[in-house]
């Protein structure tokens, strides 16, 4: 109950709630990606029916691996923003939060590939895995050679956190990043399909984040964000659909919430004083670039003060949840071999050097 | 005044678990010998799948219903969508042969979201695998067998984790005992609808340990599994084709 007003805080946030730029929530990402495509027709081609985006001509490579990611909707700039010159060839969106359909992801692997394979990239979520899989076999019927990289960085959900020991395991969050940077550099040097599933499995089996969540997603369409959370906490262990994290814990200054955040996830990956480290330090949604660049600076000090250098950094809005206040910090051991791959020229929508 | 068209009676009623029982009758199925004569055509695996559809559209809500009260409620209303992507694909086709309409199936269930539908999406693949410009006994067994063994493969699902491999598996054996007894193919359809009807029914006393209901544990207890349960009901419309 509002103490100034006297309503309660859900007629509070009935009338003060979220608004949209919003036409029909059953036409929303359909419209989304008309729209993704017309704002970059130099790098991206959309198919529909299924629907799937794809490097426009002027980018695509003969004889290159294909690299294909997708996800539910919600996530954006991943993975659509992602499709071009030095990371993907392919990217499919399902509707928000769901999986995109087996046929939509068969559909991009035979579109993208070009006779030397074909390289999925998946977040572990159940129906992700379980379509790519699917997809995989369809294509591989069709002659088409696939592999799968899946990315499971989420240490909220590790079995050693949660006890789940036949659960579904950690999820794929914003390592995924990491992942498809590197491997497109390596695809576009000309590295064959069982290279490629090499340095992606290594890449996200060393990598670890971790998020904290100011305020909870608003679907398309809803006024009401999917879970309420007190003014003094935070919710710590989030994932990327709204769902709730791993534990309240209270709200406090950028320093502390960021050493909350590195201090697990330096200590999963095992880095030791002197080694370095790639950061990247993603807002998952309403949270701004000032808020996002003060995090970052915590990170780097909590790091030093490890002895930890952060050699390659990523800092912005890559891997959201919709509208969702929030920050993870993902942490990579940068070995030589990835900073140059990660050094090699991008041109994509949400990623150019 | 226009008299609408009266419904036929429908034949069977298997949706309530408690009804179940009723209709699993345990009449053993005479073994007949039929010649290839007996096989079904597209037209009539045609009729066995409007008859499918048919059921899921009115019935939809029983199965999201026991979704509701064991997995996250949208059970129904996804297979409703495949059935419904399934015969707009079959009116723009028109498959001639038994192969290309459970092709049409399998791409319908194929291009629905969520984990049940792609997985019964490769159980009617295997379907259309086996099949040709007909369908025998030997071709449902080695479908049912084959479809049972990728469902498995890609879902992970045992038998008894609650799932729809609790109604698949039972009926693969049905079809198997009955190509090895020479049974024709509505017959050892029949028998794989008792077998699968068993197995569905059999679910209401399972924890899952697969899918959907197993994150809420203990309390899917008591309710039959909603995919078992439309196994059940694709195999029951096959008998009256």
């Amino acid at each position: 109950m509002s103490a100034t007003t006297g309503r309660s805080d859900a007629e509070l946030r009935a009338t003060t709630g979220r608004r949209q730029f919003l036409n029909d929530r059953d036409d929303f990402v359909a419209e989304a990606l008309e729209g993704f495509a017309l704002a970059h027709p130099q790098l991206v081609t959309l198919h529909r029916d299924p629907d799937f985006l794809r490097r426009a001509p002027a980018g695509r490579r003969p004889g290159k691996v294909a690299l294909v990611a997708g996800g539910g909707s919600g996530h954006e700039p991943l993975h659509t923003g992602f499709v071009g010159v030095g990371m993907l060839d392919a990217a499919v969106p399902g509707r928000v939060f769901t999986s995109p359909t087996a046929l939509q992801v068969a559909a991009a692997t035979r579109a993208a590939n070009t006779g030397a394979g074909v390289l999925h990239v998946v977040k572990n979520y159940t129906g992700d895995v379980l379509n790519f899989r699917i997809a995989a076999e369809i294509a591989a019927d069709d002659g088409v050679e696939v592999d799968q990289v899946l990315v499971e960085d989420d240490l909220a959900t590790d079995p050693a956190v949660t006890g789940l020991d036949d659960g579904p395991g950690r999820r794929g969050t914003a390592a995924v990043v990491v992942v498809e940077k590197v491997c497109g550099a390596a695809a576009e040097e000309g590295a064959p399909l069982a290279d490629l599933v090499a340095l992606g499995r290594r890449t996200a089996k060393r990598s670890r984040t971790l998020s904290i969540a100011l305020t909870a997603p608003t679907h398309p369409g809803e006024r009401l964000p999917s879970f309420d959370l007190p003014e003094d906490e935070v919710e710590f262990g989030v994932g990327i659909h709204g769902e709730r994290g791993v534990g309240r814990r209270a709200f406090s200054t950028a320093a502390d919430l960021a050493e909350q955040l590195v201090t697990p996830v330096a200590d999963a990956i095992e880095v030791q004083r002197g080694d370095a480290v790639l950061a990247v330090v993603n807002g998952l949604g309403s949270t701004h670039p000032l808020e996002l660049s003060v995090v970052f600076r915590e990170v780097v000090r909590v790091l030093e003060a490890r002895g930890v250098r952060v050699v390659r950094s990523l800092v912005g809005s890559h891997v959201t949840a919709l509208d969702m206040a929030g920050v993870s910090v993902t942490l990579t051991p940068a070995d030589h071999d990835l900073v140059r791959l990660w050094d090699a020229p991008a041109r994509t929508a949400a990623l150019t050097w | 005044m226009v008299t609408p068209p009266q419904r036929p009676p429908r034949r069977t009623t298997i949706a309530a678990p408690e009804r179940l029982e009723l209709l699993h009758d345990g009449t053993p199925v005479p073994p007949v010998r039929g010649g290839r004569a007996a096989d079904l055509d597209a037209t009539r695996v045609r009729a066995w799948w409007v008859g499918f559809s048919e059921q899921v559209r009115e019935r939809a809500e029983e199965l999201t219903e026991l979704d509701r009260l064991a997995g996250d409620g949208d059970f129904g209303h996804n297979l409703r969508a495949a059935v419904r992507g399934a015969d707009a694909r079959l009116d723009r086709t028109r498959p001639g042969d038994v192969s290309g309409v459970f092709d049409a199936v399998t791409q319908a269930f194929l291009d629905t979201g969520g984990t049940s539908g792609p997985l019964l999406g490769m159980w009617f693949r295997e379907f259309s695998r086996a099949t040709g410009a007909t369908l025998s006994t030997e071709d449902l067994a080695a479908a049912a067998r084959a479809g049972l063994d990728t469902v498995q493969r890609l879902g992970g699902a045992q038998l008894g984790d609650k799932t729809m491999v609790d109604a698949m598996g039972p009926a693969a054996d049905a079809l198997q005992d009955a190509a090895h007894a020479h049974v024709p193919v509505v017959a050892a359809l029949g028998a794989a609808y008792r077998a699968a009807a068993d197995g569905a029914r059999g679910t209401e006393a399972l924890r899952a340990r697969r899918g959907r209901a197993s994150y809420v544990g203990d309390v899917a207890r008591g309710v039959v599994d909603p995919g078992a349960l439309a196994v059940a009901w694709f195999f029951e419309r096959g008998t009256v084709v």
